[in-house]
């Protein structure tokens, strides 16, 4: 459920599991205000209404109306993760777990022999 | 205590050819009924089977992977013998919590099978022998000489500490393909370690860690509801089964031994859980039903129940929106409108999929899987409802192509199936009989294999080796 | 007469772990015959269920020849996870991008050519090729390559022993014939998603297999199919054939009892989350503590699961000895009595509470001295450590030709005569257009300087 704050006018979105029949408080990532809400099936079947005290859930993620992100502790739920830290964009690796040599990073047409990397041909 | 009465299947009438193709140019129609002339298994009993030349010998018990691969040869076409305890196959007695009432019982003897064994127990002969006695053993000795395979799924060296293992059964008969079946294998650190049935397996590979929804979902790691380790396994045994056939017949004249684990069947499978972590030490996270590399690739909820929606494309994404606008143009305005979810790339990041998912349930939740589908099917989008058994049961094209048929056994009478997927020109795989009482071949298989006479069977059933 | 063991010795018997290790150690393979050597594979196809078919006659021994679109490569390169990892180049033309590891998996062994099937040249190298192959591994949409002239009716004009497998979702014919597919499509549809997840009572929703199931498992469905027919072909008949796979179809095929149950009483089988249906105790049972409470992967830091099977009334008795609650062993002394859904509910909570403050590794230790079977759930990083899995190659090591040291799975079976086995991970888009287009398809050198002049390949 897409929740805009009323107060802030914040995106707040309420991903589709947790939230499709929900019935307690979340928090606007934005402002902080607290929301009282239920949804039955994913449709929205009371609130959301202004209330007090902890939420019961945040949301997934949040963006102010200009698409800028809004995330991080204790505004929404940490994303999963495969290692301590995530990017989401091509990381370049040449040296694996067991310190060996993988081609990992992107090339130039230069550094190819054919198909091949030169450095792996040469460098292992 | 009268069960309810069932209505027959099909509810619905099964669609004729007629009907499907209705309105569609003779050009359009070509292709889908020369496909049909050619795969369609009412044909199926006119054609020759593949593997009618082979017969093996299937002595696993209690678990699904034997019998799973055995079912594969069987449905192409090889002679299958079951070889059970004289008592039947433990897994005979498996029924949904525990209810007897679910079983199917045979009209002749009375004997009643679950319906995880009916259901794989199919074109295969059943036969009964105690290979805890010495003399069982011995029988079997007697019949390996006879067989193309063998497949067994004992603890790892039993049946090479009984004399009948590979080293053993090789002498006896040097074309024969053995092939040991189980959880995590025969060797290895984790031989020793009791546990022979599916989740096992599953457990011990990565499947069940990364299955489910992550933690942060309010998820745990999740088993499958089947025994799919095992069917995994089992195919991956018929594979090895079948390519051990091709190569005795092509160059060597001789058999080999074949291990095939549930486990390693998944890990092949698992695709780059290796490698990513050998990369950077990367662990796979469980991601739900969402994915980790494709986005718009999901199963959410819906106004009835759930659905998926595929589209990795760009141009797919666009006409997922472009669908969602009809109803909801603020929606696939905001999208349209994103800069961050402009790439492809950019929207595999997991805040871009919360958003993407949260839109998308706007729309998914003022629509049942019914219409989601014909909406997005108008824009060519993959697109589907999770369906449940009875629903898959009754849904037009699988009744049509024949995924679920009813067949009348004359032990258990009707009987809802499966049916193979082996559709082929020449030599399609085909159902010939479902079920099977316990032993009910053991006078024609002992007769026409080892010669019995009624004095062998008398004193046999009487020591209870038979 | 066969002597496979090196160290046989008349009388002297090996143990039998030594024999198995020895037989089925993969690191001898290469110095073994393959199954299909002298057999050729055409793939050409896309995403998982086609590419994975002819993978598994790739790690046999086949020639198999992978024909993606040209620079750019088949869809499925362009996928990983959290968009992070990539092995470059992803080809020769296109170095600065890389191969996702969503391509893993599906075509190692593979030669890798890239032909525009759409052009009439590519259409032409196809038949040159299909001439001289033994079987066609594709998934398109039904009818486009009947539409290209290289479809079966036409493929076996020009070479009648050809096996020709097309692999889809929902098949070429019947009214959803023009429906296309993903693998979680066809879990979706087939049943096994409906019943994979946590039990709709405790609040929880249908989840998939995350692994491509339906794909994956249904490339092998298609091996076999192959597989037997060039057995019909070889040693019967001398005729190819046609297979029709649909993954839908195969799901349908694994729902175990949930038809015959449908059928004969009208009953539709629910989600069962972690536990069994059939047996108790069966199933998978939270620890309450982490097992790596310092580690900064969330990974690790979440609790441990672990499955635990007590069904046969003997070892039941003794896990609650184990657990230690008498009243618990006379209540449900008996399967019968255990296995009940009620019962089940009252079970598991009570294994879950008595695991509250214990990691999966201390259960494993207790279970394992009561001599009660047990498996703890292992992540991706403690199986690829594991040594069972790297001592029997489940997971391997590989010196990939192309991009080096990478951990890659092994075959998903052994063979002792000949073992399938793991040559190289996979090769950038078109890699091998010259040995292949040269040796094969009659191309001279200045037809190849064309031909990728037009990108036509």
């Amino acid at each position: 459920m897409l929740l805009i704050c009323a107060g802030c006018k914040t995106k707040n979105f309420l991903d589709p599991y947790p939230f499709w029949n929900f019935k307690g408080k979340t928090k606007c990532a934005g402002c902080g205000k607290i929301w009282r809400l239920e949804t039955s099936a994913g449709v929205c079947v009371a609130g959301p209404e202004a209330a007090d005290g902890k939420p019961d859930l945040l949301p997934g993620f949040a963006e102010k109306p200009d698409y800028s992100p809004i995330s991080g502790a204790e505004l929404t739920r940490p994303a999963p993760r495969a290692r301590p830290t995530s990017v989401c964009r091509p990381i370049p690796i040449q040296r694996n777990v067991r310190g060996k040599t993988v081609s990992g990073r992107p090339l130039k047409k230069e550094e190819l022999v054919g198909s091949l990397p030169r450095f792996i041909q040469e460098g292992m | 205590m009268a069960t309810p009465k069932v209505a027959p299947w099909p509810a619905v009438p099964i669609l004729k050819p007629d009907e499907v193709y209705a309105g569609l140019s003779d050009q359009a129609k070509n292709y889908p009924l020369f496909l049909e002339t050619i795969v369609r298994q009412e044909h199926n009993f006119e054609k020759p089977e593949a593997l009618s030349r082979l017969r093996v010998l299937d002595c696993t018990t209690r678990m699904m992977i034997g019998h799973w691969c055995s079912s594969q040869l069987a449905e192409l076409g090889a002679e299958v013998i079951q070889v059970e305890p004289p008592d039947g196959d433990p897994l005979r007695r498996n029924t949904p919590f525990g209810r007897r009432e679910y079983m199917f019982r045979d009209k002749d003897s009375g004997e009643e099978v679950g319906g995880q064994f009916l259901h794989e127990m199919r074109n295969k002969l059943s036969i009964t022998l105690n290979l805890e006695t010495e003399e069982g053993r011995e029988i079997l000795k007697k019949l390996v000489v006879h067989a193309d395979a063998v497949i067994e799924n004992a603890p790892p060296g039993q049946w090479d500490s009984w004399g009948i293992g590979y080293r053993q059964l090789r002498e006896l008969n040097p074309r024969l393909i053995y092939c040991w079946v189980g959880q995590r294998g025969q060797w290895g650190p984790l031989k020793d370690k009791p546990g022979m049935l599916d989740p096992v397996a599953q457990a011990s590979c990565g499947f069940v860690h990364g299955t489910g929804d992550p933690k942060e979902f309010g998820g745990q790691p999740t088993r499958s509801a089947l025994w799919m380790a095992d069917h995994v396994g089992g195919t991956s045994a018929a594979m090895g089964i079948l390519s051990a056939v091709l190569y005795r017949e092509n160059v060597s004249g001789q058999g080999q031994f074949i291990e095939a684990t549930a486990a390693e069947a998944i890990i092949r499978i698992l695709d780059y859980s290796w490698a990513w972590y050998s990369m950077d030490g990367s662990i796979r996270p469980r991601y739900g039903n969402w994915d980790l590399a494709i986005n718009i690739y999901a199963v959410n909820p819906c106004k009835d129940g759930y659905m998926m929606v595929g589209g990795g494309h760009d141009r797919l994404w666009y006409r997922i929106w472009r669908t969602v606008g009809d109803e909801q143009p603020a929606v696939e305005e905001d999208i349209l409108g994103d800069l961050h979810l402009r790439e492809v790339a950019d929207r595999l990041a997991h805040d871009m999929q919360v958003k993407t998912y949260t839109m998308l349930g706007e729309w998914l939740k003022d629509n049942p899987r019914s219409e989601a589908e014909r909406k997005l099917s108008k824009q060519q989008v993959a697109s589907g409802g999770v369906l449940y058994v009875n629903e898959v049961a009754e849904y037009p094209h699988f009744k049509y192509r024949g995924h679920v048929a009813e067949t009348e056994s004359p032990h258990y009478g009707k009987v809802l199936y499966g049916t193979t997927p082996f559709l082929q020109h020449k030599t399609p795989g085909r159902l010939k009989w479902l079920g099977r009482p316990t032993g009910y071949d053991n006078q024609d298989v002992y007769r026409r294999l080892l010669g019995f006479t009624r004095d062998d069977f008398a004193r046999l059933k009487q020591a209870k080796i038979v | 007469m066969a002597t496979q063991t090196s160290t046989a010795k008349p009388g002297a018997q090996q143990g039998f772990e030594e024999f198995c290790r020895e037989t089925f150690d993969f690191k001898k393979a290469f110095g073994k015959p393959e199954a299909l050597k002298g057999y050729r594979v055409l793939s050409c196809t896309q995403y998982i269920l086609g590419p994975s078919c002819a993978s598994y006659m790739a790690e046999l021994g086949a020639e198999v020849i992978k024909i993606e679109a040209p620079r750019r490569g088949e869809a499925m390169r362009h996928t990983t996870p959290f968009n992070e990892p990539f092995l470059y180049p992803l080809s020769r033309w296109v170095p600065e991008r890389g191969t996702g590891l969503g391509f893993l998996g599906a075509n190692p062994n593979e030669y890798f050519i890239s032909v525009d099937f759409h052009r009439p040249e590519g259409q032409d190298i196809v038949k040159k090729l299909a001439a001289k192959s033994d079987v066609m591994v594709e998934n398109y949409r039904p009818g486009t390559f009947e539409r290209w002239g290289i479809g079966y009716r036409q493929l076996k004009e020009i070479n009648p022993r050809l096996v020709y497998c097309w692999l889809g979702g929902f098949g070429g014919w019947g009214p959803g014939r023009v429906r296309a597919s993903y693998d979680i499509l066809g879990q979706s549809q087939g049943g096994n998603f409906g019943m994979t997840g946590k039990q709709e009572f405790l609040g929880g929703a249908p989840s998939k297999h995350t692994i491509w199931l339906a794909d994956y498992w249904g490339g092998m469905m298609g091996a076999v199919q192959i597989l037997a027919a060039l057995y019909w072909r070889d040693k019967i008949s001398g005729e190819g054939t046609f297979t029709e796979y649909s993954q839908v179809h195969g799901v349908t095929r694994q729902l175990e009892y949930a038809l015959p149950l449908y059928g004969r009483h009208g009953i539709t089988r629910e989600r069962w989350g972690n536990w069994d249906t059939q047996l108790c105790v069966h199933g998978i049972v939270k620890c309450g503590k982490s097992s790596y409470p310092q580690s900064e992967n969330p990974q690790e830091q979440e609790e441990g699961y672990i499955l635990m099977s007590a069904y046969e009334d003997k070892d039941f008795a003794r896990l609650c000895k184990t657990v230690g609650d008498g009243k618990m062993a006379e209540k449900y002394a008996k399967h019968d009595a255990r296995v009940k859904a009620q019962s089940q509910m009252e079970i598991y909570p009570w294994l879950e509470k008595w695991a509250t403050d214990k990691t999966k590794e201390q259960v494993a230790a207790i279970l394992d001295k009561a001599d009660i079977i047990n498996q703890p759930v292992w992540n991706s990083k403690e199986v690829a450590n594991n040594p069972h899995w790297q001592q029997r190659g489940a997971v391997q090591w590989l010196d990939d030709p192309t991009f080096g040291d990478l951990m890659h799975q092994g075959p998903a079976y052994k063979m002792s005569e000949t073992p399938p086995r793991l040559k190289w991970a996979l090769k950038p888009v078109g890699a091998d257009n010259e040995r292949i287009l040269g040796q094969l398809a009659g191309l001279s050198a200045e037809d190849l300087r064309r031909l990728e002049e037009q990108e036509c390949i």
